[in-house]
């Protein structure tokens, strides 16, 4: 015996109220583990960003647009590789107008190569490349809609009205589990041609690779330079940049994810702190005695900091367990399916496991200081007198 | 037996073990002092089985807290064992209390989510022994007060009079020189209170410990070799 298998078994004393204060962790650390993978994954398209990468958009916001030939101007910028333009369409599916996909206008040569962690088979390629109105769909989205290759599908325009049709192509997979599986690409030129002399001949972005990662913040400086004297001004960042940009607009919700998962751990630690309040108010007596034969203050306080601790480990380790199967086998998997542009893949990341075992075992601590210094404070002879 | 008499019959017995000088203990109830002993001079012979009795409120726990060293006296010395307790700090006091004094209470006080045993080894923690040498004083003390075969029994499974023979058991097992009981017989049937009574005048005669108890019980008081009445806050 020591005094760690003694403030376990101290635990035991009363297994319900144990029971329920663990099962308060385990459910706290449960929705934040839930809550950190959500930020986790919907900022992961930052992490992933490709360092090589640049994107150019309009220098007020990437709602507005920038003229084509910008495409081919910005391939005489000194450092650049291969560049690619795009539009973002914004279609939806007429039999399900609430559900959200990516629907985006490319030039399809040249968005495979710079989006090279895009896989696709030689004969999706080639039947894509050689149909106008050919669609590159994520196998994701193909799984969740039912569609196979050879399918004609039509889709209602929000920013380009109409009804569109399309015809799947080819789907794609990715190298990097951060790209979204959910997205439906197909020519800019079909798009192109459709529109009125007004629209035409407009792109959204420039996604263009550089040479050398580590000038990327220079060849940005010197693009925007360059199309500054030119009728639209561009802002050009890195592809993390951009990302971030992008995030940003959701920032608020970001926030108060951020600031409701430590709520819940502020709220936790409350409740532990009460049960081991109770439990050592109950063991006024005991400790009484103890502090009679010998015990110093500081190994009553030790008993005490170890219940708050092993009463948190486990409630921590029991979230754990049940996150793991919720996630990687339920919501994850829905979530990715049907919220891939948010969330291209929903998995705990080890750090959020270690983070939220860590936090939960030190709040447990933390929890117990206040009954642990209260207990090692007590007088010998008035704790023993309440029970005599 | 009169003080003189008892005054005299702990001399007789042997050097003192408990030597108390000039005591006096006040507490402060609200803004008006309480006096509990008044100038207090006691000497208790090493060895001995002495029984201290007087009524509700006269200072016998105080008294006896004093000697455990759990409190201090507010004027006057105390010297137990051959050591001045008031020149000691707190945690000098525990160091000591845990080598010196052994305790055993009324309300037994075992801690009941762990076995006889466990209970009887919870002194030894404090020690560098060994595990296995935890466990083998803690048989030992169990057999001395003839509880070998509850040793893995919880406190809810033993009667009133086994768990106040494991809570001696747990104050003999540092093997201390001095056992101080508050009503250890008071939560006890006759039969049970007279076995704890011979338990504690065995573990004076045949191991040698001083044993100081309170008691309210004039039976159990006929057990000791010396009785003391405390009234007022002073010994009659």
């Amino acid at each position: 015996m020591n005094l760690g298998v003694l403030a376990s078994r101290s635990l035991v004393r009363n297994r319900a109220r144990t029971v329920l204060t663990a099962l308060g962790v385990a459910v706290a650390v449960l929705t934040f583990v839930l809550l950190r993978t959500v930020l986790v994954s919907w900022t992961a398209s930052v992490d992933a960003a490709v360092q090589d990468r640049i994107a150019t958009r309009h220098k007020v916001t990437f709602v507005m647009t920038l003229p084509k030939h910008y495409a081919q101007d910005i391939g005489k910028i000194p450092g650049l590789g291969p560049s690619t333009y795009s539009n973002w369409f914004g279609a939806k599916d007429p039999n399900d107008e609430n559900e959200f996909f990516a629907t985006i206008a490319v030039d399809p040569v040249s968005f495979l190569e710079v989006y090279d962690e895009i896989l696709v088979t030689p004969e999706d390629r080639k039947r894509w490349l050689e149909n106008r109105r050919g669609a590159l769909v994520g196998d994701m989205l193909a799984k969740k809609k039912g569609w196979k290759v050879g399918d004609v599908i039509t889709l209602t325009g929000t920013i380009y009205p109409g009804d569109w049709q399309f015809e799947i192509a080819g789907l794609y997979t990715a190298t990097r589990k951060s790209v979204d599986r959910s997205t439906l690409w197909f020519h800019w030129d079909y798009l192109n041609d459709a529109l009125s002399d007004s629209r035409k001949d407009q792109i959204g972005w420039i996604s263009t690779r550089v040479r050398d990662p580590s000038r990327a913040a220079d060849i940005s400086k010197a693009i925007d330079t360059t199309f500054d004297e030119m009728e639209v001004p561009t802002l050009t960042m890195s592809e993390r940049a951009m990302n971030s940009s992008f995030l940003a607009s959701f920032s608020a919700i970001l926030t108060a994810l951020d600031v409701v998962s430590m709520v819940i751990l502020g709220i936790m630690t409350l409740i532990l702190g009460n049960t081991i309040a109770m439990g050592t108010r109950e063991r006024t007596g005991e400790f009484g005695i103890m502090r009679a034969i010998g015990f110093r203050p500081r190994h009553i306080a030790i008993i005490v900091l170890a219940e708050g601790l092993i009463i948190a480990a486990l409630g921590g380790g029991l979230g754990l367990v049940i996150a793991y199967p919720f996630v990687e086998q339920g919501l994850g998997r829905w979530l990715e399916e049907n919220m891939g542009g948010f969330f291209p893949f929903f998995d705990i990341a080890p750090e959020t496991s270690a983070m939220a075992l860590g936090l939960a075992c030190v709040l447990g601590l933390f929890a117990a200081i206040l009954p642990a210094r209260r207990a090692a404070r007590l007088n010998a002879i008035d704790a023993i007198r309440r029970i005599a | 037996m009169s003080t003189q008499e008892a005054t005299f019959a702990a001399s007789a017995n042997g050097k003192p073990i408990v030597v108390l000088k000039g005591i006096h203990k006040s507490y402060q109830r609200g803004k008006e002092p309480v006096n509990v002993l008044n100038g207090l001079n006691l000497e208790v012979p090493e060895g001995s089985f002495e029984a201290l009795m007087g009524p509700s409120g006269s200072g016998k726990s105080t008294l006896l807290n004093l000697i455990a060293g759990l409190d201090k006296p507010t004027t006057g010395t105390v010297s137990v064992a051959g050591v001045d307790l008031g020149a000691m700090s707190d945690a000098e006091l525990a160091k000591w209390r845990s080598r010196t004094i052994g305790f055993i209470f009324q309300a037994y006080n075992l801690i009941p989510v762990l076995s006889a045993i466990e209970n009887v080894e919870l002194p030894l923690l404090l020690t560098h022994l060994s595990r296995a040498d935890r466990r083998k004083r803690a048989e030992t003390a169990l057999k001395i007060v003839g509880l070998a075969d509850r040793m893995h029994h919880n406190p809810r499974q033993l009667s009133g009079g086994q768990e106040q023979r494991v809570a001696i058991a747990r104050s003999i097992v540092n093997d201390p020189q001095i056992i101080v009981a508050d009503e250890p017989t008071g939560d006890l049937d006759r039969e049970s209170a007279d076995e704890i009574l011979q338990l504690l005048d065995r573990l004076s005669k045949e191991f040698k410990k001083t044993i100081f108890m309170v008691t309210h019980d004039p039976a159990a008081a006929q057990h000791a070799s010396l009785v003391r009445r405390l009234d007022k806050g002073a010994l009659q």
